[in-house]
């Protein structure tokens, strides 16, 4: 019998099951996290281990910060405040910071202020219980107040009454992020890691020859082969997640300046940069952005995929042509900053 | 390497030099106290001064030859081999606390199937593998988990 990387892990953790590829000089499992599945790849095979140990640590302490659909976690002990000063723990400090650092560098398109819009469409909780289809037509649309209402001065965040923040344009690729240096700290920086929260990866480590292969899908079409050496890639789609209030599809990518889901040309983008959290952002920007996500893409050097509602594919910035082509995104990340102040009270 | 051995080059003419037991200017070379040590030092004989001379621009043109032997083959390498350079030797670097730049010069394994999916939030794809007569075939299976939101 061929030894598979399923064979290769030792033990799994319950939580945990092993994925086969046909590789064995990798361990790959997956498990559910977050609303979505959380996949981990790691070679030497022998890290899987402390690998998942790590992962899961890192992925339990984001989801107890960052959830709003939580009730003990500690962003809606924030939103329960309804505005004022907050001392926040390193952790959901960081998230913050990353969300805001996202939005100026996005110019506002990735704004972790449109919380309260999200739950007037109807994204108000756990998205598996959500009624897929409500009779209730959604009240008038609110826009985001901006992410320039909120400041962030170290663990000190000031929120102003009636804000309420959600982190997902940035949170998954932060725990992208985490997850993979987390790995890399348990591994003794052996070897090299490949984390994926809902399709939206990090690396670290060293990559196999040539780079991770994954694939970047969209649709019922066919995925395209990619290799990723360096950095992250993220991917924002509104082909999912997707509800409808009386009879009006809805999905939960919302444009802030209108306070409604986005509705440009794209219906999937694909970006790679420098880390996850900047390829989350860049993505969910994209899509809000409509025909300016192109030329404020390639502005910002980085390769991207764009499929518009037809199925028409757009590339950007390098992004390969070939299957099996190679990422190579750019060095700088945007969104980890220094713990200076973010934002502004208006 | 070329820059390890221009170092040690150097080095021997360190030593030679400090076996004479005073600095010696090289020719061409401003030497800053040269004329005060001009006016110290005693002057040798002619023959040994040519000898020296001879020595000294023999360990200079090697040390030339050397490093542009070196060079020259450090830039043949990346005209030659730009992707093997590319691919085993990473540098990504970031700033703060994002994806820690890492610098690595060993090379990963051969993975020859993907190991990740990126898609809208929730679509996934399975793979699984089977092998029929021998040959491994592998299917990936698009699925939207109904996981809840944690």
């Amino acid at each position: 019998m061929t030894m598979t990387n399923a064979t290769a892990v030792a033990s799994v953790p319950a939580s945990w099951w092993p994925v086969v590829t046909g590789d064995t000089t990798v361990a790959v499992v997956q498990r559910a996290a977050l609303g979505t599945t959380a996949r981990l790849a790691v070679w030497p095979p022998e890290n899987a281990g402390p690998a998942m140990t790590a992962v899961d640590d890192v992925l339990s302490a984001l989801d107890l910060q960052a959830s709003r659909f939580r009730p003990d976690s500690e962003i809606s002990w924030v939103h329960r405040g309804d505005g004022g000063l907050y001392m926040l723990s390193d952790g959901l400090a960081e998230a913050v910071r990353v969300a805001l650092a996202a939005a100026a560098w996005t110019g506002g398109l990735a704004d972790p202020t449109v919380g309260a819009a999200l739950i007037s469409l109807g994204y108000d909780g756990d998205f598996a219980a959500l009624d897929p289809d409500r009779p209730a037509p959604a009240p008038a649309p609110v826009p985001a107040p901006g992410w320039q209402s909120v400041r962030l001065d170290g663990p000190l965040l000031r929120l102003p009454a009636g804000v309420l923040l959600d982190l997902g344009a940035t949170a998954k690729g932060l725990g992208s992020d985490r997850a993979a240096r987390a790995v890399q700290a348990a591994t003794g920086n052996s070897g090299g890691v490949l984390v994926s929260l809902g399709g939206d990866v990090a690396i670290g480590g060293g990559p196999p020859a040539g780079g991770w292969p994954i694939l970047v899908a969209d649709g019922p079409g066919p995925a395209q082969p990619v290799r990723l050496a360096r950095g992250g890639v993220a991917t924002s789609s509104i082909t999912c997640r997707q509800w409808r209030r009386a009879g009006r599809p809805m999905h939960h990518i919302v444009d802030p300046r209108t306070g409604l889901p986005a509705d440009g040309p794209w219906q999937t983008v694909s970006v790679a940069a420098a880390t996850c959290a900047d390829a989350n952002a860049a993505a969910t920007a994209a899509v809000v952005a409509g025909d300016q996500a192109v030329p404020w893409l390639a502005a910002a050097g980085l390769p991207a995929r764009l499929v518009d509602h037809g199925g028409g594919v757009c590339h950007t910035s390098g992004w390969p042509e070939a299957a099996g082509g190679r990422l190579e995104p750019p060095a700088a990340s945007h969104v980890y900053l220094g713990a200076g102040p973010v934002g502004a009270v208006r | 390497m070329p820059a390890t051995t221009n170092r040690k080059d150097n080095a021997e003419m360190d030593s030679e030099r400090e076996d004479r037991g005073g600095r010696v200017p090289l020719p061409g070379f401003g030497d800053p106290d040269r004329e005060d040590w001009a006016s110290r030092s005693q002057p040798a004989p002619d023959r040994r001064d040519g000898i020296r001379h001879a020595r000294r621009m023999s360990n200079w043109t090697l040390a030339a030859l050397l490093a542009g032997t070196g060079a020259a083959t450090v830039a043949l390498a990346h005209q030659a081999f730009p992707t093997a350079t590319t691919a085993g030797t990473t540098a990504a670097t970031t700033t703060g606390t994002g994806t820690a730049g890492t610098a690595h010069g060993a090379s990963g394994p051969q993975v020859n199937h993907s190991v990740a999916t990126t898609s809208g939030s929730g679509v996934t794809v399975t793979t699984t593998t089977h092998t029929v007569n021998g040959k491994t075939v592998v299917t990936h299976v698009r699925h939207v988990p109904a996981y809840h939101d944690n």
